[in-house]
């Protein structure tokens, strides 16, 4: 038990990828055992994390359960992990997700060895971003992480469909999919990396426990290390900031750092978008919470404004895009967009006043909405790979009247619908009143343009309802061999424990609300 | 009454010329060989002179006659043994009509 | 006592995952569970009302209880229950008529019916044929979806309670969605039809703008004062701070702006100008639905709020007038439109949000115990109209198709008449009900609300107000009767009118229970100084609601002019209705049917050329073409094509031409071309190379002689 509790952190990061390479060895033909072992050996994360749920003291301060060894001593970089009540509540949606996710991959015909070795390998990557307390330690899991996507988008996603580039050329989808999320995330991670670099140089080290604990990490003093750098402290500060800020901005998405969102979730398997929607987004709200605020309290407070303009155009836009859609995966693609919006607004806010209540409010909100975005938007995901599945279309129009022939889907995509929308007694309200009313007192005008975001989001989510379940019976799929078949068993047990915890998280938020709470009590005073 | 150098370096030089001129000029590559045989000789003559009247005393000059008989001997063996080879296959000792290495 | 009252919007909320899980596959069972869940409500809310009665100063000692729900820094957030006399007057009310309509529900929806031909889930039944005695005929079939229409009102119920028994803005919230959602869902309940599935998305947009603005108003609230419970909300310190801070909006004070905000909440809900738009076209669902979310509780609920917030809405008289200018406006605008309806279900729809606007004007003077007071006779006497006349087209659709002619539609009051000999009960429970509706003197509870209103405005001296709603007033008069007269008195026009019969038992016992309080429950406000009756009763319904307040309002002064005036209306309007429309037989005869009021001021289309179109068109082309694919993807696209560019321009400018070939092929051709040159010495021959060795030798052997020694 001892072993358990001071080793528990690490048996969770590596016991995915202990499991992905077990896949590799099993045989290839076999994809029951594959797949169950996949399946099976997620879990074990999973119930590690809640064990550590319940060890977890929320109301200590610092990190709980560290571990440290050396990793690269010529650089001052070790191996660092540790949770707090933020990166806890992210590694409780990431091992929740992954099993969730490897379930509703048994439909996964193709290269399933290789298929879950990579989701696997995932895993490891998203968890060790949360875990690291080291900046070296956490570029590596970023940049682990981008891989497995990749391939998972370029090899699994779907088969059909071309992108025209400009005149006379074109790029099959899924590959310009691939490709424009793998681009866009290096594009950030250069600058990123930069800045990690900077930072280790500047103060000698790559831990972010010690840098946290000397708010003065760069001065002019230690700024001389860099050499032929003739810029002052402030000058050096604002273009880490920045660089760190793109980085994130990229992942999250802000507006206009988006538009590899709709291609990449559309174009990926549906347990892809999942956890692209439900965990990779979060790694960039993560960024801005773990390492942003607390690195540059200053500019943050100075360029609260330009992230609230961002996250604001992100709300507004990724609405009104969504509803413009005529596919139904790339409808709700859009809305990560108008979700993760709200993320960056209450940490926009909370940078611009940190330390006082409204932030708290504010932040308690962000951290909660990415993990309600994670359970809302990976239903979501899930449904209309279902439907997908069954239909091999995911246009809108062709659609239509499905309630009759589906009723059990019906009901769990209205839940999940309304989840998404944000309707009181479901997760996403609380999370959407908390960011506005912390957001309301600090940047007014800014909340105010993003409620025409919130009313949209009523528009496309019915557009959606309207279309797939309402209106005439589309005839096509009520006979013959298009015969719409009902969500069988295994989805409705994929779907199971992300509703129950919808409503949960809905009617008494408080149990995970109190762990996020204390943490940004602590973090940012 | 002693024959001077000279006279043994002349009788190897022509030797050689003799050998030379048969190598270059005879077709038959048994001729040739024995030209290159000529040739050697002329060596050897040149070599033993050499020895018997500037440095009796030492060995150096017999023995390099002597191993030069025996690498003429080998070199024999050897190369009637290609000509053999080669006309075997081609019917002909003509050294003109032997040109397998011409681009 | 709070357990109770915990406990009251559960069953509801129970009996919804109960038929949702679990029975949907039973119909008495889930109706059984609905209808016992309603029950179980009811009887909770009239113990908590009884109790409340018996309680001194009821609105000082009200019951309350809450517990910690949210963890906001050091504190929590608090969410809880709380009963005092104007959510007790409203529990009152919104138990007997929730109970009431899960009852008629059961009829409504033909139980005990045959299964239908060819009826689908999603569309409405269309009736069995029947052999009886050797010839055929056509009888209403059972509703398809039956046990889903007790889960959506068993949701909805849930919702209703909750907002009632809240004690805080959040929780109310909740509630108020939920009903926003179950209220979207039965429009829709039959989704087959695009008019019902386009209504249905049509009002959950258009409240769902008031309930963004409402949410605004909560979150500032909430940063402004740090609670959201009404006991703190309402302490005079608070409400002082409040009104004292000033907004850059308007010239209004944050009070004012809060208010406000929380108002165009309220809009939405019940439905006023300008987003009124969305009631008539929610008639789309079945008339329980109509009765119950569309007239009794849920646009019910939107004034409850405003009421609710009353203290802090009569902050900012800034906030009062728009409040009085809205209310009033809707309630004549509605009321104008109403008269040139021929659904006799959109007849009742224009006239509760011409109603509600009613209720919004006199809060808006201040008239705080009359709004409540016409709230409460309002959704009695709405709800008894709303499900009389859905008696009266379940009595047609049973003539329509005893006698086949589908085409006649049932709902059209031109197509009714002489009802009153074939429905009985239906017509006098609706003739009380209108006359309620139109404020029928002395005998019916809607006269002593609406005169209430009246009396205030007049004594208060807003004139506007007062003027506004009396002519609305008699045009309610006007139209009600009208309603009446086509559809009851004179002769049958239709064949299926001769044919149209009463409705069971479980349709017609409601319209008689909630017809005893369309007459009686205005007794209980009768003014003190009403002449004659005045001293007969107590006006409890005026000390028991106006002592939620800290001050009790003090009664208007009786003055004869508002209650001529409202005499006047009342009786001039509905004689004028008789008389014009007992001779009309056809649409053409009918003077009012003015295109403008025909097509309700043509606010759909201003509205669809004005914000639809435009938000249409942002996020077709704008947002998702324009701006992502075009300008943002361009840009992308045009780095990419900028990058590939410039690797062609490295590759064919440099690689190719300097570093492959003159470099790389360059070396090679020259090391081949010199070699083909020199191979031509190769000849083959021995003996030419042996003179080629022995000429170099020599020219060497020349050369090093001459040169170096």
């Amino acid at each position: 038990m001892n072993f358990l509790y001071s080793h528990i952190l690490s048996l969770i990061l590596f016991i995915p990828m202990l499991a992905a390479v077990l896949v590799l060895f099993l045989p290839k033909d076999n994809l029951k055992v594959i797949r169950w072992t996949a399946f099976g050996s997620s879990l074990v994360p999973l119930v590690l994390t809640i064990l550590l749920w319940i060890q977890f003291k929320p109301g200590v301060d610092g990190f709980q359960f560290t571990e440290q060894a050396t990793w690269y001593a010529a650089i001052n970089s070790s191996f660092h992990i540790g949770v707090d009540g933020l990166s806890l509540t992210m590694v409780l949606l990431t091992t929740l997700l992954t099993p969730i996710a490897l379930l509703a991959s048994f439909n996964i015909t193709d290269r399933v060895k290789t298929y879950m070795f990579l989701f696997l390998f995932l895993e490891t990557g998203m968890l060790g971003v949360f875990l690291a307390l080291d900046l070296l330690i956490f570029f590596l899991f970023w940049e682990i992480g981008l891989v497995p996507m990749y391939f998972l988008i370029n090899q699994w996603g779907s088969e059909k469909g071309e992108r025209i580039l400009w005149k006379g050329i074109k790029m099959e989808a899924r590959s310009y999919a691939s490709l424009k999320f793998i681009l866009f995330t290096m594009a950030g991670s250069l600058g990123l990396l930069l800045a990690i670099q900077m930072i280790g140089v500047v103060v000698g080290h790559f831990d972010l426990v010690k840098i946290f604990s000397d708010p003065n990490w760069l001065n002019s003093s230690n700024l001389v290390k860099i050499g032929a750098l003739t810029l002052s402290v402030g000058k050096v500060k604002t273009i880490a900031f920045w660089a760190f800020v793109i980085a994130f901005a990229i992942k999250v998405p802000v507006w206009p750092f988006h538009t590899w969102l709709p291609d990449a979730h559309t174009e990926a398997p549906t347990a892809g978008s999942m956890i692209l929607a439900g965990v990779l987004l979060k790694l960039g709200a993560y960024g801005f919470l773990r390492l942003v605020l607390p690195l540059y309290p200053a500019e943050s407070e100075k360029y609260a404004g330009a992230l609230a303009f961002l996250a604001v155009m992100a709300i507004v836009f990724g609405a009104f895009a969504s509803y413009g859609q005529k596919d139904f995966k790339r409808l709700v693609a859009y809305s990560s967009v108008n979700h993760m919006g709200f993320v960056l607004l209450g940490i926009a806010a909370a940078a611009k006043v940190a330390g006082t209540l409204n932030a708290n409010i504010a932040l308690n909100g962000a951290v909660l909405q990415m993990f309600n975005h994670g359970l809302s938007a990976a239903g979501m995901f899930f449904l209309v790979g279902v439907i997908y599945e069954r239909t091999h279309t995911r246009n809108l129009d062709d659609f239509g009247g499905l309630f009759p022939l589906v009723p059990i889907y019906g009901g769990m995509l209205i839940f999940t619908s309304m989840a998404s929308l944000g309707l009181p007694g479901l997760n996403g309200f609380v999370s959407e009143f908390l960011v506005v009313s912390g957001a309301w007192s600090v940047l007014t005008i800014y909340t105010a343009i993003a409620m025409l975001g919130l009313l949209f989001t009523g528009a496309y989510i019915l557009k959606g309802i309207k279309s797939v379940l309402h209106g005439p019976m589309n005839e096509h799929w009520a006979h013959g061999e298009h015969k719409l078949t009902e969500i069988n068993l295994r989805e409705i047990i994929v779907m199971a424990p992300l509703m129950v915890l919808i409503l949960v998280i809905g009617i008494y938020p408080a149990w995970i609300l109190d762990v996020i709470n204390k943490a940004m009590m602590m973090l940012y005073r | 009454m002693s024959v001077p150098l000279s006279w043994y370096l002349f009788l190897a030089a022509a030797l050689f010329c003799i050998g030379l001129y048969g190598v270059l000029a005879r077709k038959n590559a048994i001729a040739m060989l024995l030209a290159v045989e000529l040739m050697l000789n002329a060596v050897n003559i040149n070599l033993v002179a050499f020895w018997r009247y500037l440095r009796p005393v030492q060995m150096s000059g017999q023995v390099f006659a002597v191993i030069v008989i025996a690498v003429a001997a080998a070199e024999v063996a050897v190369g009637l043994a290609l000509i053999i080879s080669v006309f075997r296959r081609r019917k002909t000792v003509m050294a003109d009509e032997i040109d397998l290495m011409k681009w | 006592m709070t357990t109770l009252i915990w406990l009251l919007p559960l069953p509801p909320l129970l009996a919804f995952f109960a038929i949702t899980l679990f029975t949907n596959k039973n119909r008495a069972l889930s109706h059984g569970i609905a209808v016992g869940a309603a029950g179980l409500s009811w009887l909770g809310s009239m113990i908590v009302f009884i109790r409340a009665l018996g309680i001194e100063e009821f609105g000082k000692h009200f019951f309350e209880s809450a517990l910690n729900w949210l963890p906001v820094g050091e504190a929590w957030f608090q969410v809880g229950v709380r009963i005092d006399p104007l959510s007790a007057v409203t529990l009152f009310f919104v138990a007997w008529t929730v109970l009431m309509i899960f009852i008629y529900s059961i009829g409504y929806h033909n139980y005990g019916q045959p299964k239908g031909d060819d009826d689908h889930a999603g569309l409405p039944p269309h009736g069995k044929t029947v052999t009886e005695h050797g010839h055929k005929h056509t009888v209403p079939s059972i509703e398809p979806m039956y046990s889903r229409f007790f889960a959506f009102i068993g949701l909805f119920a849930f919702g209703m309670f909750t907002l009632v028994v809240s004690n805080n803005l959040l929780t109310m919230f909740v509630g108020w969605e939920i009903m926003g959602l179950c209220s979207y869902l039965l429009i829709g309940f039959w989704y087959g039809k695009p008019s019902a599935r386009n209504a249905a998305v049509k009002a959950f947009m258009t409240t769902r703008v008031g309930d963004v603005f409402m949410l605004l108003g909560i979150a500032y609230l909430y940063s402004a004062t740090g609670s959201l419970s009404f006991t703190d909300i309402f302490r005079p310190e608070v409400l002082e701070a409040l009104a004292a801070a000033s907004t850059p909006i308007l010239g209004l004070s944050a009070a004012g702006l809060i208010g406000l905000l929380l108002f165009i909440g309220t809009v939405g809900k019940s439905a006023q100008w300008p987003l009124h738009i969305w009631l008539p076209d929610a008639m789309e669902g079945p008339t329980p639905v109509s009765a119950m979310i569309h007239a009794a509780t849920m646009v019910s609920a939107g004034v409850y709020a405003a009421i609710r917030m009353f203290p802090l809405l009569s902050l900012d008289s800034g906030t009062m007038t728009i409040v009085a200018f809205i209310g009033a406006f809707t309630a004549i605008f509605a009321a104008s439109i109403a008269v040139a309806q021929n659904d006799i279900k959109r007849v009742l729809a224009y006239s509760t949000i011409s109603q509600l606007g009613f209720m919004i004007a006199a809060l808006g003077i201040h008239a705080y115990v009359a709004a409540a007071f016409h709230l409460i006779t309002h959704s009695f006497f709405k709800a008894l109209l709303f499900l009389g006349s859905g008696s009266v087209i379940h009595g047609m659709e049973h003539g329509v198709m005893h006698t086949g002619e589908h085409s006649v539609d049932p709902q059209d009051m031109f197509n009714m008449g002489g009802l009153r000999k074939k429905m009985p009960i239906t017509f006098w429970t609706f003739l009380i009900g209108g006359f309620a509706l139109s404020g029928f003197p002395v005998l019916t509870a809607g006269f002593w609300s609406k005169d209430e209103i009246l009396a205030d405005a007049f004594a208060h001296g807003h004139w506007g107000v007062f003027l506004t709603l009396a002519v609305a007033a008699f045009f309610t008069a006007f139209y009600t009767m009208r309603q009446i007269t086509l559809t009851f008195l004179g002769q049958p026009r239709t064949k299926a009118a001769e044919h149209a019969q009463e409705t069971t038992w479980t349709m017609t016992l409601p319209l008689i229970i909630l017809a005893v309080f369309a007459v009686s429950f205005g007794w209980v406000g009768i003014p003190e100084h009403f002449p004659l009756l005045g001293n007969i009763l107590p006006n409890w319904f005026h000390e028991f609601v106006g002592g939620t307040l800290v001050e009790i309002p003090e009664v208007p002064a009786f003055s004869w002019i508002p209650l001529a005036t409202s005499l006047f209306v009342a009786l001039g309007g509905l004689l004028l209705g008789w008389l014009v429309y007992r001779k009309v037989k056809t649409p053409a005869q009918d003077r009012l049917q003015i295109p403008v009021l025909k097509n309700k001021w043509y606010f759909d289309e201003a509205y669809d050329l004005l914000f639809v179109k435009p938000s249409i068109w942002i996020a077709e082309k704008f947002t998702s073409l324009y701006m992502d694919r075009t300008i943002i993807d361009g840009i992308l696209h045009s780095a990419a094509r900028f990058s590939l560019s410039l690797g062609h321009f490295f590759r064919d400018r440099i690689d190719k031409p300097v570093i492959n070939e003159l470099l790389g092929d360059g070396t090679g051709n020259a090391v081949k071309t010199s070699g083909s040159g020199l191979r031509k010495i190769q000849t083959g021959r021995i003996q030419y190379y042996m003179v080629v060795s022995m000429v170099v030798l020599i020219v060497f052997a020349v050369l090093y002689f001459f040169l170096f020694s």
